[in-house]
């Protein structure tokens, strides 16, 4: 008697008890709560500019000399240079590039797109990460760019240089990873 | 037969909790979706927005300088306090800038003490455990607020350069994708 009762309870469909489930879930709401994060950080790396003698290694007898490519921010726009003169990838780089011109104030070499440089946004990243690209064309191996920015230039302009001439997201390799330029920044203090 | 319905009805007249149920299942799997272990935190505020940036670097655990509008904090023990000064550029307008009694040429005095005392304190934990994975690094991780002007970040890092920190993080948001 006693089993038939049992059996036709369960035929009849007794509802599942979720109760010890519900004591489960709304004690994992809480703690997934505290270690959810809904804002995801992440770092940009950056050594300080060596101090003090060079290493003791020999120049090598290069063919290339080597880029040591500088972006200069400043409040009108941002200038690419090399190792000793301002690059003009689309002009004749290799070829003369003609010697800044002392006292005479230059003009950078991708301007603001509005003339005051106003917000952090009228600097132009895109012409950046073109122009870098085509630089990259020349020096595959380099991958370091040392960042000059003057005093006044806020930080929010750094970070989106860097993220400019990290890597280029429009011209992806291979493997369908964006396309990497100068990862390795380096931040000098040179401009006022 | 009809005596048996009204005897269940009267006993177990349940709250049904099967849609309830199904909303914690959706609210677990998005928690679990948004969960994360990352070591470091960042207290936001008014005064320290951080910048956003496509790079992908996890943050990994280091002593935190934290430069916002007013203040510098070092691992959330505030060091000193930041000032306005009218900008000589641009008449009118302010920048935000250390106090010229707190510096030394570039350095940020108070600041130099306190992480020279984090350095010291990482040194020899480093020791302690022996191990090479906790040597001291000189790694810091910066988190300063976007619209900072560069010459406030220059001392800060000159300052961290001086006591031995030459490994900058520079924490930032990360876009989503």
């Amino acid at each position: 008697m006693a089993g038939g009762k049992g059996r036709r309870s369960l035929s009849t469909g007794e509802e599942l008890n979720l109760i010890p489930i519900m004591n489960l879930v709304s004690i994992l709401i809480p703690f997934l709560l505290m270690a959810a994060q809904f804002v995801h950080l992440a770092v940009i790396d950056s050594t300080l500019p060596a101090i003090g003698p060079p290493p003791e290694t020999p120049p090598e007898e290069d063919d290339d000399p080597p880029l040591q490519l500088s972006l200069v921010l400043t409040g009108k726009g941002i200038t690419v240079a090399g190792a000793d003169a301002v690059l003009n990838p689309e002009g004749a780089e290799g070829a003369a590039p003609a010697a800044p011109v002392e006292g005479e104030e230059d003009q950078p070499t991708i301007p603001c797109k509005d003339p005051n440089c106003a917000t952090p946004d009228s600097y132009d990243y895109e012409e950046l990460t073109r122009l870098l690209g085509l630089i990259k064309d020349e020096y595959p191996d380099d991958e370091n760019v040392i960042m000059v920015p003057e005093s006044r230039i806020p930080y929010e302009v750094i970070v989106k240089t860097m993220d400019a001439s990290r890597e280029d997201k429009s011209a992806s390799g291979e493997d369908g990873k964006a396309r990497t330029l100068f990862p390795f920044v380096v931040i000098a203090g040179g401009a006022k | 037969m009809a005596l048996k319905k009204k005897a269940r009805a009267s006993v177990s007249e349940e709250l049904n909790i099967t849609s309830m149920m199904d909303m914690f299942t959706i609210i677990l799997v998005f928690l679990l979706k948004s969960y994360s272990t990352q070591d470091i935190s960042v207290a936001a505020s008014s005064d320290l927005e951080l910048p956003l940036s496509t790079s992908a670097k996890e943050p990994q655990l280091a002593v935190n300088l934290i430069v916002t509008k007013t203040q510098i904090v070092v691992d959330g023990v505030p060091v000193l306090d930041l000032t306005m000064v009218p900008d000589e550029e641009n008449p009118g307008m302010e920048l935000i800038s250390v106090p010229e009694d707190e510096k030394k040429g570039q350095m940020i005095t108070r600041l130099y003490d306190r992480l020279l005392e984090k350095a010291e304190q990482a040194k020899a934990l480093g020791e302690a455990s022996g191990s090479k994975e906790h040597e001291f690094k000189g790694r810091i991780l910066l988190q300063c607020d976007k619209t900072l002007p560069f010459s406030v970040i220059r001392e800060a890092m000159y300052t961290a350069g001086q006591a031995q920190f030459g490994e900058f993080k520079f924490v930032v948001y990360k876009t989503s994708g």
